[in-house]
């Protein structure tokens, strides 16, 4: 049975706002290291290492395939994981965080995308992969 | 930058999105009439950054020019993407791609206003 790729169908949305939140924070991560990183720099690292997620998480979307699901999958949970933490963190101590990330307050200043984001790619990924299993049925049906 | 411009691009961008999201609902791949909205849109947005740069030179820009620039130059290559996106993807997620960009776009508008206006988070 052909593998259901992850950068087809409705897929293609998912890696389209990966790509913008890639492009996005990339960005923002270039400039802010590029011109202020001494005012804030766990945030500015921070932020580079979200743009890295971003990427790779888009890429391993689009290309498909075994490997890339693996490295999406990855991607997604340390995603997931980053602004879970850094979302609590940011509220138990701004301090720490003078300035935004794209994880700070759960995503707020993005529209709590980056919070769904990782959640959706995740349930893509579980659900193309049951479609690459085949003909696997589950005891509790589907819809 | 220009208030009444960055509106224009707005509702065009938000126009893009209105005809798409029905492409889509109806279930059909890309067509002319998404690839016309797309180009008009990229006209707005090629018109806001030569404004934007004219504007820039001429100082009294916002204290984030960097950012400001990122934003101007980024816009540009969103539509074509997403037209390249639906001529590949030749199902309803084509017109769905477009839907994210032109949000994207009137997203990044209104954040550029605010950099402008040295406004907002």
């Amino acid at each position: 049975m052909a593998e259901r790729e992850t950068g087809g169908g409705p897929g293609r949305l998912l890696v389209a706002v990966y790509g913008i939140f890639a492009l996005a924070a990339g960005a923002r991560a270039a400039v802010q290291i590029a011109t202020k990183f001494d005012e804030a720099p766990l945030a500015y690292v921070l932020s580079a290492f979200a743009a890295v997620v971003y990427v790779l998480a888009t890429a391993a979307l689009a290309i498909g395939g075994r490997a890339s699901r693996r490295v999406a999958v990855a991607a997604c949970s340390v995603e997931l994981a980053g602004v879970l933490a850094v979302g609590t963190l940011s509220l138990a101590d701004p301090a720490a965080f003078p300035d935004a990330t794209v994880w700070s307050g759960y995503g707020r200043g993005y529209g709590f995308v980056p919070l769904v984001l990782p959640v959706a790619g995740l349930v893509w990924l579980w659900r193309t992969a049951r479609t690459d299993r085949g003909r696997v049925v589950r005891p509790d049906g589907d819809g | 930058m220009s208030n009444a411009l960055s509106t224009v691009v707005i509702v065009v961008a938000l126009l893009a999105v209105a005809f798409s999201a029905v492409t889509a609902l109806r279930n059909r791949p890309m067509g002319w009439g998404d690839l016309a909205a797309l180009g008009v849109l990229e006209v707005a947005l090629i018109a806001q950054a030569v404004v934007g740069f004219v504007k820039l030179s001429g100082g009294g820009g916002p204290s984030e020019t960097a950012t400001f620039v990122g934003y101007l130059l980024a816009a540009l290559v969103i539509p074509p993407a997403g037209a390249g996106w639906g001529v590949l993807e030749r199902s309803r997620w084509g017109p769905g791609v477009i839907v994210v960009a032109g949000l994207a776009i009137a997203v990044m508008v209104v954040r550029m206003r605010q950099i402008w206006d040295g406004t907002g988070g």
